[in-house]
């Protein structure tokens, strides 16, 4: 009889063991969540203060983040938007940092390739806001120029480059954050090669006579402009 | 039928005879391929409820030469906003309901605060401001036409006759307003009867001919809401959002343009909206509120023109005004006696004091501040603060409006 209590306690026993074995690490878990959560909170609390006080909002307006806000139909302030990537960032390491402690090795694989993870993120990031100045800036100074040279489809030729570049950057984008960075080069490559190869084809053939033109166009010779002048 | 008489320096076009408004909207409906005609309305939700809104839904359905309808919807819920939308539905015309009170367009005006750009109180100014922004941002019509949407005795007519004159090129006229008399039994408009223009044939009798007084005082309804212009026009003109609105409109139209291709066409025989109360006692309510900001604007037009005021000036004007209103007063009665109306004498020279009242309110409003005229900044130099703006508030109603 004493056996066979003991064969259903000793399961319950062993269970209780390995739990008060591992109680700390779940209690070090729940610690580390509510701190970070707190700590999170914090964190943006004190980032919205800092964009307040350098208008961080009126600055997105001008330079054109919010409007690529809108057009994503994200309709919260820039500094709302950004602090809340900052605290929802926090909040993954801290899960992270929170699992990491349960020292589950399949947790702490995770984990690590997480962190090992992280600075690809922030290039990529990195290189979408130059990749957006950098398109806007360029973009608007072509249509300025080929507004001023008269060109006729100023817009179109603005708008065509403004393209082209953000391809480009989101590429450049995804090819940092590695995903499926053999099929995103090949569709670059495919994508752009195929413009650059339309373009070469269509003023070469459609506009032949004035690519003619231009080879054949040869430096007219500087005139001597005092010879214009036979009289006072 | 009126009179053929041409008044003033700008061109005026009565109605004579009666002339087929199916060959108006024929025309109309010819020349708006080449011009496209976009009509905004700005309206409270409070207006759908009452008799004038159902009634110009039902004769802007006849209307075919539009090209897009903007309502931009005051005081309203999301609930009476998509309300609204499912009445207006019924429609052909390409429409856009820009809810003020939503989330995206509340977005837009907190943009235009944090950027210094100060777009005023709520009103039909900014309201009418905003639609010229997203019909700037759509880029799809040449010309604008807006009209209240309190009017009881809605016709559309009254909307072909008013864009002609700027939708025919053959015209070249790039700013029409719209005139009519309002009678019922009794005769009606007593701001711009009693009010406006002896105001400003009193300022001429006291500052001489000056080009702008000659201009206001050649409009025969100055204060009308309804008028039609070029879309080039809603991008450099700024405008105020308080009731100098329509006062502030003319002004930068006299400013921008010649008075040449300015033009005042006959809209309508019977013109009737809601009336409001005198309020002779609260300066800040009713028609009082109305004469301090007209009185207000017609100041600081007058004093971006070069005119000096001082003291003495004021004390001048309230008295001629008070005179010439009496003087007025006496026209009406006699008008009114011979057209079988109903006229208080009475009622019309309390509304004379209260102006008069008005006018000294005003003026000590101006001598504390002449520069406080409340202007929306123009398109142009909003888009040059925020160079995205027009596209934003183009994403935010069509994202309303899906």
């Amino acid at each position: 009889m004493q056996n066979f209590f003991s064969l259903i306690l000793e399961p319950l026993r062993e269970i209780y063991l390995r739990f008060a074995a591992f109680s700390p690490n779940l209690l070090a878990m729940f610690i580390i969540i509510l701190a970070g959560i707190v700590i999170a909170r914090i964190a943006r609390w004190i980032i919205l203060k800092i964009f307040k006080t350098v208008n961080f909002d009126s600055w997105s307006d001008r330079i054109g983040f919010t409007s690529i806000m809108r057009k994503g139909n994200l309709w919260e302030k820039p500094s709302i938007a950004v602090a809340s990537v900052f605290f929802w960032l926090l909040i993954i390491v801290t899960f992270m940092a929170g699992f990491s402690a349960l020292r589950i090795q399949a947790i702490d694989n995770l984990v690590s390739q997480f962190i090992l993870y992280i600075p690809r993120v922030f290039s990529a990031i990195i290189i979408i806001i130059v990749g957006t100045l950098v398109t806007g800036f360029i973009s608007r100074a072509l249509l300025i120029s080929a507004v001023n040279r008269g060109y006729p489809f100023s817009r179109l030729l603005s708008e065509s480059v403004r393209l082209l570049l953000i391809v480009l950057f989101l590429a450049m984008a995804l090819e940092q954050l590695q995903v499926a960075p053999g099929i995103v080069i090949s569709a670059f490559s495919i994508i752009f090669g195929g413009i650059v190869l339309a373009l070469a084809i269509s003023f070469g053939v459609g506009g032949i006579e004035a690519a003619k033109k231009i080879i054949e166009q040869k430096p007219e010779p500087k005139e001597d402009k005092k010879k214009d002048m036979e009289h006072m | 039928m009126t009179d053929f008489y041409q008044t003033g320096i700008i061109t005026t076009l009565h109605k004579l005879g009666n002339p087929s408004l199916e060959r108006l909207e024929q025309e109309l409906r010819d020349y708006s391929q080449a011009r496209p005609i976009a009509l905004v309305l700005p309206a409270l939700y409070s207006e759908f409820e009452g008799p004038a809104m159902p009634k110009i839904i039902e004769e802007l359905a006849k209307v075919y030469y539009l090209r897009e309808i903007v309502l931009v919807l005051d005081a309203a819920s999301e609930k009476e906003f998509q309300r609204v939308r499912e009445l207006m539905s019924a429609l052909s015309v390409e429409l856009k309901v820009i809810h003020n009170d939503g989330k995206r367009i509340s977005e837009i005006y907190d943009t235009f605060a944090r950027n210094k750009l100060d777009v005023g109180q709520r009103g039909k100014g900014r309201s009418a401001w905003l639609a010229y922004g997203y019909i700037l941002a759509h880029g799809q019509s040449d010309v604008i036409a807006l009209h209240d949407c309190d009017i009881v005795s809605y016709n559309r007519e009254l909307l072909a006759r008013l864009c002609y004159p700027v939708v025919n090129p053959n015209l070249d006229y790039v700013f029409c307003k719209g005139f009519y008399s309002r009678v019922t039994d009794r005769l009606h408009g007593r701001v711009t009867r009693l009010f406006f223009t002896p105001l400003i044939r009193s300022l001429a009798i006291l500052y001489g001919n000056h080009p702008l007084l000659k201009f206001f005082d050649s409009f025969r309804y100055p204060l009308s809401g309804e008028f039609c212009m070029i879309t080039d026009m809603a991008r450099a003109n700024r405008i105020p959002w308080d009731w100098g609105l329509e006062v502030g409109s003319l002004a930068e139209v006299y400013r921008n343009y010649s008075p040449r291709r300015i033009c005042q066409v006959d809209i309508a025989t019977t013109y009737e909206h809601k009336h409001q109360d005198l309020s002779e006692i609260d300066p800040e309510k009713g028609l009082m509120k109305m004469t301090v900001d007209i009185c207000k604007s017609v100041f600081r037009t007058l004093a971006s023109e070069g005119v000096v005021f001082s003291d003495g000036f004021f004390k001048s004007l309230s008295v001629t005004y008070a005179r010439h209103a009496e003087d007025t007063i006496a026209f009406y009665e006699a008008d009114a006696a011979i057209n079988g109306l109903f006229f208080d004498r009475h009622e019309e020279a309390k509304a004379v004091d209260a102006f008069t009242k008005a006018i000294a309110i005003a003026a000590h409003v101006y001598q504390e501040n002449p520069l406080g005229t409340p202007l929306i900044p123009n398109w142009s130099r909003v888009s040059s603060a925020i160079p995205g703006i027009l596209d934003m508030v183009k994403k935010a109603v069509d994202e309303d409006n899906k």
